[in-house]
């Protein structure tokens, strides 16, 4: 093992070396996420203020909304995405990310496709496909900005300086091939060569839940995974399961999708197939769950004390939440009341908002401030950021969870008028106004803290000290009795 | 907050990238091992495994209807398709195929027969009434004058008792009596067997005088 000093100098030129290709990335991301955070508030607060912007074709709720959801998903999720990712494939593989001229490219085809699918959307060019509304041509702009942003992290892995593979390095490097595979034969078998009548929306269902739950979850968590060792200096409790974990959720959630058909005129074996998937994911979730809070068990004091894990936390108590709630939109007889309700677009705000974008959040805080060589300039501005989140993410999921019970029950009810339900939604439509205009509070200050310390006219250059070196990890906690593991190394 | 807002500025870690990938390589290598025997977690993630699995099983093989594409509902009929299905059918549905092939060249598909040369047999007391006397005439034929709903026939109807099986006598006639609007109870394959025995002597056709003399 190098000695911390040596470790530290090149761990310094390692984030030298990612430095402009992720704050690239990472600054697009947030610009997209406060674009889209407000066409998603517009949209939000349409639904309950049926006027609003409605005289402009353009801003109508029908195209507003799915340009707002693309903006927010391709914007901010995967250029966050890239940005975190790069940085710890090259961190963990103990190289410098090379030739990062070429990341600059990647990243500026990847925010003109996306620039160019949203105006598509609020066009009215949009196709009829969830998740896949840009238009048509904008999917090769995607995949051959994704090609190179793919091919770098596959080869950051490929040279990498290490002996040992960790987990997060799994989940990476299997979302890497995750997300080209689902989008490149989803574009092929809706535009390119479609396919007929109901396996189109099979095939998008397919897409929708494969890309929440093998590109966003997963890249959640490689983040979860990485930090609670790597800020409590504690190896992760019961780490032989990881990999079983890993497998196990890879191949169960890509059959999955089938679930979100339940009543669907598809082949009835679609759906239960979906269903018979979700309730395997469980044991995946369980063992998940064993490792990262079996980590914080007994650490709880010094969690709080980090920004990063607070945000981690927020992010695994919401992974394990998504999934009971999609094992329990899977049970058919809850699924027909809930389904079709705000709670079922729940569901996948809870893996994209509250698991997915929070630890990228936690990562974030983690990771600026070691790559600009600066402080967050303002603890005001991260506690709002935080305790936005934490208040949005709880009010979202209590509050929209009582709402979709409540929908689904007036919906059901053959004696209830239609009109009469949309009255009885609208305090809480304007409820979710509410939380999103909150949670893109926390934006906004993140946004200005982050700017605050991007800043290239930022001269405010503090002592490389501020870091202190770290420690070797201790294994002690789990090794056997007598067994050290200090020492070891090449 | 928390008491410490340097730690929000500047987040330390706890470990080096190496000493963690180092670390975790290692607890894969070896095996947890426990002072006091064995460990539990392992059994139970298998005990779990094995129970998502069992369940996830049943599941799919009970709503995925054989994985039929043409199927839309976990509800549908879960036959084999091409098994033959036992449909349960009643004596008066059995007996229209006997009806088309014996009866229906007089009596006509709608049983009002032919007016002036075969008698109808909707609403009349000799079909709904007591089924020893219409028994009689399909086993040993009807000869001479007979009155049915208040007009007067007189033709011969054959004997059948020597084509038809007691079976087919009993299908045919709960039939008769249960089609058209008619409703009597139907004719049981013992009955016509007991009345086949007691006239088991006649050889002649009968006469309406003389059915009207039984089961009154």
């Amino acid at each position: 093992m190098n000695s911390p000093a040596n470790n530290r100098s090149e761990q310094m030129e390692i984030d030298a070396s990612a430095r402009w290709p992720v704050l690239v990335f990472f600054g697009s991301a947030l610009l997209w996420l406060l674009l889209g955070g407000v066409m998603q508030l517009a949209a939000a607060m349409q639904l309950h203020q049926p006027g609003l912007l409605a005289a402009d074709e353009w801003t109508t709720h029908g195209r507003l909304a799915p340009a707002a959801q693309n903006a927010l998903v391709y914007g901010w999720g995967m250029n966050a995405a890239f940005a975190f990712g790069l940085w710890l494939m090259a961190r963990l593989s103990a190289t410098t990310l090379r030739h990062g001229g070429w990341l600059f490219v990647a990243a500026k085809f990847w925010n003109l496709g996306v620039t160019l699918g949203v105006l598509g959307i609020l066009g009215g060019y949009s196709t009829s496909f969830e998740l896949l509304e840009m238009p048509r041509f904008v999917s090769l702009i995607l995949l051959a900005a994704y090609a190179l942003i793919g091919v770098w992290a596959v080869t950051t892995f490929s040279i990498r300086n290490t002996e040992n593979v960790y987990a997060s390095q799994w989940y990476l490097f299997g979302a890497a091939f995750w997300f080209p595979w689902l989008y490149a034969i989803a574009q092929v078998m809706l535009f390119k060569a479609p396919v007929r009548g109901v396996l189109q929306p099979v095939v998008n269902a397919w897409y929708a839940h494969g890309l929440y739950n093998l590109w966003f979850v997963p890249v959640a968590l490689t983040a979860a995974y990485y930090f609670l060792p790597k800020i409590l200096g504690k190896p992760v409790a019961n780490y032989y399961l990881a990999p079983l974990a890993f497998w196990w959720l890879a191949i169960t959630s890509a059959f999955a999708g089938g679930s979100r058909l339940i009543g669907a005129p598809v082949p009835v074996w679609i759906p239960t197939l979906g269903i018979a998937a979700n309730m395997l994911v469980v044991v995946a979730v369980v063992i998940i769950g064993l490792n990262l809070f079996g980590t914080l068990a007994g650490r709880q004091a010094e969690a709080r004390n980090s920004l990063t894990l607070r945000f981690i936390i927020i992010s695994l108590v919401s992974f394990v939440l998504a999934a009971v709630m999609n094992l329990a939109l899977s049970m058919r007889g809850f699924a027909a009341t809930v389904q079709f309700t705000v709670f079922d677009g729940l569901r996948d705000w809870l893996t994209f908002y509250a698991c997915f974008s929070t630890a990228m959040f936690g990562a974030a805080y983690f990771m600026l401030p070691r790559l600009t060589g600066r402080e967050w300039r303002s603890p005001a501005l991260i506690k709002a950021h935080f305790g936005a989140t934490a208040l949005g993410v709880g009010l979202m999921i209590a509050g929209l969870t009582y709402a979709g019970w409540i929908q689904g029950k007036l919906l059901n009810d053959a004696a209830v008028p239609f009109a009469e339900i949309t009255k009885a939604m609208a305090p809480w439509f304007a409820y979710r106004t509410v939380v999103l205009g909150l949670l893109l509070l926390g934006h906004v200050a993140f946004l200005i803290n982050f700017l605050g310390m991007a800043c290239p006219f930022n001269f405010a250059k503090v002592p490389d000290a501020l870091f202190r070196a770290p420690p070797d990890l201790s294994p002690e906690a789990h090794a056997p009795v007598g067994h050290s593991l200090k020492g070891v190394g090449p | 907050m928390s008491a410490n807002d340097s730690n929000f500025r500047v987040e330390q870690s706890g470990a080096s990238d190496d000493s963690i990938q180092q670390v975790h390589a290692r607890l894969l290598a070896t095996k947890p091992e426990k002072a006091d025997g064995y460990s539990k977690l392992p059994l139970v993630v298998l005990g779990l495994m094995c129970s998502a699995i069992f369940f996830g099983s049943i599941y799919l093989a009970h709503f995925s209807l054989r994985f039929d594409p043409l199927v839309y509902s976990e509800r549908a009929n879960r036959e084999k398709p091409g098994a033959v299905k036992i449909v349960p059918l009643t004596r008066a549905q059995l007996g229209k195929k006997v009806f088309d092939t014996t009866c229906l060249a007089c009596h006509q598909a709608n049983g009002l027969g032919v007016p002036g040369q075969y008698p109808p047999l909707v609403a009349t007391e000799w079909v709904t009434g007591n089924e020893e006397r219409m028994i009689r005439i399909v086993l040993h034929g009807l000869n001479g004058p007979i009155t049915v709903n208040g007009k007067e026939y007189n033709n011969v109807m054959a004997p059948l008792g020597a084509v038809l099986k007691d079976e087919q006598i009993a299908n045919v006639l709960s039939y008769i009596r249960a089609s058209w609007g008619n409703s009597a109870p139907e004719v049981l394959p013992e009955t016509v067997a007991k009345v086949r025995a007691e006239t088991s002597s006649r050889t002649t056709f009968w006469t309406a005088a003389e059915l009207l003399k039984i089961g009154n």
